[in-house]
């Protein structure tokens, strides 16, 4: 059942009042209007203007050095001149045409790993190519290099310290004469210091006036007050002496009052290979910016000398010890080298022949005497044996092989002579070669219907260049005879087609630098190369060892690397050409070379 | 206007040129060099990257106006002493030549070239070396600033390779600020 609610009745009855509010009479009358103007906006408010604001620019500046090399003298400069930027570099227009360069053939500067700053890398990266600045009329080459020149060429532009180790004959000079024309047409140096062999001096000055003719150079020599002068002399761009007059010239002078120089040049700079020798001191004593290295040898016997090589460059610190690897990257940074058979292709080919010939009847009698008597005194020495005794002995059977001291018989001169007259009837004209000045003197009297011109180092040096210009020149002279000593390294006679090696070196590095005298950059004809060999002595047996040696090295470093590695003979090759013995009966034994000597 | 009155002794080529980067910057650099391509002189900006709002208000004259009148007046103006003309290969540039008063002109891709060799350039091109270089269609006075150039260049000159080098530097100039190289000297 559901709850019961109680309820309430509320009335609804409301009291309602009503009054009068006016309303009634507002409704009905009507809105009261009221017209006021109201100002208009005359020109829009506008947003915070909005301006192009670009930042302040920063920039880099780079201003290239501009060599002044002749300084003008104010007088006027003959219209067949090029006179550019003042003056400053005054180069004849040449009657011979250079080629004109590959059209993309565009060798760059490299930049070099030391250039830190951006202004130096600029300075590297904006060089125009190297076949632009050599090619055009600004710097006049009388020929125009190889592609392999130009890369050269480039290479030494970006290189402190560098090792050019062309083999002979593929314009290492050139490339450098070149370099160092650039460097001090971009302003990098104003001084260079070039140091090479006595005999080749005149050479130098021959090549600067051929490539780079508008550079002053002087030679330094002459009395030692005249040389000091020449030292001391300011604004001479270029200045040569060889290595004996620098050892000497250091010590008058002192180090400390020596001049520096931007640039220093050693030529042939295997003369520096021994870390004690007074040349590799004053080498490394001379203050300088930059140094380059020309050789084509730059191991002759053995890595120390690539070592000492190195410690003048500054590439490694001195008397430092390097194993074959740490040789092998520090070469990838401060060599560059190339062989004539991979850059060289059109070069006409060298033609080698070994002439084996029999000694004469009285060679032979003369040659067996003295060996059987040598071989005999070398044993009765036993252990106070030398390398020494046995180089003798070498030397004199090599000396009866050229000819024989009492009859004058000589099979090698009898072929040779054979050869002549093939020769000169051609019009062609030959060098020969032999390590003994006595020979070379002997052969001179013998074969006097060729006009045979000697240069050896009794020639005095003033006569020197005369000898060679007029083999070159004297169609009636047809044979130079010349030692290895001083015809070997730097001449270039590229127009004898014919060398002969009448008596062979220890070295093949050495032959091969004699023959390269005439088979190098301009040869235009194959040359003829003739290795005299007795048969059955010793020249025989050096020769063997020495194709072992070549066979060996080819086997292990390939054919390019052979003229490149140590090939002389050694100690125990030596003692080898003779089977010397000591004691007597059982007690009959072979004598090696002493322990000092294996070194 | 007549074509500048040049000393052949001193005769300089700017050229001038410019690298955009992966994330929207611009440098530009103009080199100097004489008449057979020797450098003299190099200026380069260091990189200008425009804001959004500067994209969509300059729209497509954004390229001229900051390749041209701002950077590369800027960079003729820090230079030592102005070049005698100035070589660009890019149109964008070419349009500074209505700011400055050194005859302009633009080198001709290659393939333009075709059959050119023999016969003479058309009107407003000339040949220079081994280029053709056209000026700007608003400037007709500065062909006679070229036909002097073109007696001043040897036949073997590539204007085109002074160009490549700016662009090499450029760029070069670019990595050096990434990995904080120590700058040159700086204007």
């Amino acid at each position: 059942m559901p709850p019961r609610v109680d309820t309430r009745a509320v009335p609804l009855h409301l009291d309602v009042q009503l009054f009068s509010s006016g309303l009634g009479a507002g409704i009905t009358r009507p809105p009261a209007c009221h017209i006021s103007p109201q100002p208009l906006i005359a020109t829009p408010r506008l947003l915070p203007p909005w301006q192009p604001n670009w930042p302040a620019m920063k920039s880099i500046g780079v201003r290239f050095p501009d060599a002044s090399l002749c300084e003008s003298d104010g007088s006027e400069i003959e219209p067949s001149f090029d006179a550019i930027d003042g003056g400053l570099f005054c180069s004849p227009r040449t009657s011979t045409p250079s080629r004109p360069s590959k059209d993309n053939a565009h060798t760059r500067v490299s930049v070099p790993a030391e250039a830190l700053s951006i202004s130096d890398r600029l300075f590297y990266l904006l060089q125009p190519p190297i076949e632009t600045l050599l090619s055009g009329q600004e710097l006049v080459m009388p020929f125009e290099p190889f592609p392999f020149q130009y890369h050269g060429i480039a290479w030494l532009f970006s290189q402190g310290s560098a090792l050019l180790a062309d083999e002979m004959g593929l314009g290492k000079t050139m490339q450098a004469i070149s370099a160092l024309r650039l460097l001090m047409r971009a302003g990098q140096i104003r001084s260079v210091l070039l140091i090479c062999p006595k005999p080749l001096i005149t050479n130098w000055q021959r090549e600067l006036q051929m490539w780079a003719e508008e550079i002053p150079v002087i030679a330094i020599e002459g009395p030692a007050r005249r040389r000091r002068m020449l030292w001391e002399m300011p604004n001479v761009p270029v200045k040569v002496a060889n290595y004996e007059l620098l050892v000497r010239d250091l010590e008058m002078i002192g180090e400390d009052d020596f001049p520096s120089f931007d640039l220093l040049i050693l030529d042939e700079a295997q003369r520096i290979k021994n870390r004690d020798s007074q040349i590799n001191h004053a080498a490394r004593s001379l203050k300088r910016q930059r140094a380059w290295a020309l050789t084509g040898t730059p191991i002759e016997n053995r890595p120390s000398e690539f070592v000492s090589l190195l410690e003048f460059l500054g590439a490694v610190p001195d008397h430092s010890v390097n194993d074959i690897r740490q040789l092998n990257r520090l070469a990838r940074t401060y060599v560059l080298r190339r062989t004539k058979d991979r850059v060289l292709t059109d070069l006409p080919p060298r033609l080698d022949r070994d002439e084996l010939l029999e000694l004469t009847p009285a060679q032979q009698t003369a040659y067996l005497t003295a060996e059987r008597d040598g071989i005999v005194r070398l044993g009765e020495l036993g252990e106070s044996i030398t390398i020494q005794h046995v180089f003798e002995l070498v030397l004199r059977l090599k000396q009866i092989c050229n000819y024989d001291p009492l009859t004058g018989e000589s099979s090698k001169l009898e072929r040779l002579a054979a050869e002549m007259e093939e020769i000169s009837a051609s019009g062609g004209k030959a060098i020969l070669f032999s390590q003994w000045t006595k020979s070379l003197d002997w052969m001179h009297q013998k074969l006097r219907h060729f006009n045979p011109l000697i240069y050896h180092g009794a020639v005095p040096s003033s006569r020197r260049d005369a000898v060679l210009e007029r083999f070159r020149r004297d169609p009636d002279c047809h044979l130079l005879l010349m030692s290895y000593g001083v015809g070997a390294v730097g001449l270039n006679l590229q127009f004898a087609g014919y060398v002969f090696l009448y008596d062979r070196w220890w070295n093949p590095a050495v032959e091969d630098q004699a023959i390269n005298r005439a088979h190098r950059i301009g040869q235009k004809n194959p040359v003829f190369v003739t290795k005299f060999i007795c048969h059955d002595t010793i020249e025989e047996r050096i020769d063997q060892v020495l194709q072992q040696k070549r066979e060996l090295f080819r086997a292990v470093l390939g054919d390019s690397e052979v003229s490149n590695t140590s090939l002389s003979l050694s100690a125990q090759d030596i003692f080898g050409l003779f089977d010397l013995k000591t004691g007597q009966g059982d007690q009959l034994r072979s004598i090696t070379p002493p322990p000092a000597e294996l070194a | 206007m007549n074509g500048p009155v040049v000393d052949s002794r001193t005769f300089r080529i700017g050229f001038l040129a410019a690298l955009e980067t992966d994330d929207g910057a611009f440098v530009a650099g103009l080199l100097v060099t004489n008449r057979y391509g020797r450098p003299l002189e190099f200026q380069c900006t260091s990189p200008v990257r425009p804001t959004h709002a500067q994209k969509l208000l300059y729209g497509e004259t954004l390229r001229p106006f900051l390749l041209g009148e701002l950077m590369g007046r800027a960079l003729l103006d820090r230079l030592g002493s102005p070049p005698d003309l100035l070589v660009t290969d890019n149109d964008d540039i070419l349009d500074l030549r209505h700011h400055i008063a050194i005859p302009m002109a633009r080198v001709e891709p290659l393939a333009d070239e075709a059959g050119s060799a023999t016969t003479a350039p058309p009107l407003g091109r000339v040949r220079m070396g081994r280029r053709i270089l056209s000026i700007h269609s608003a400037h007709e006075t500065d062909i006679a600033a070229l036909h002097h150039g073109a007696t001043q260049v040897t036949a073997e000159t590539d204007l085109q390779e002074p160009l490549e080098r700016v662009r090499q530097a450029l760029a070069e100039t670019l990595q050096g600020q990434q990995t904080g190289n120590p700058g040159g000297p700086r204007s």
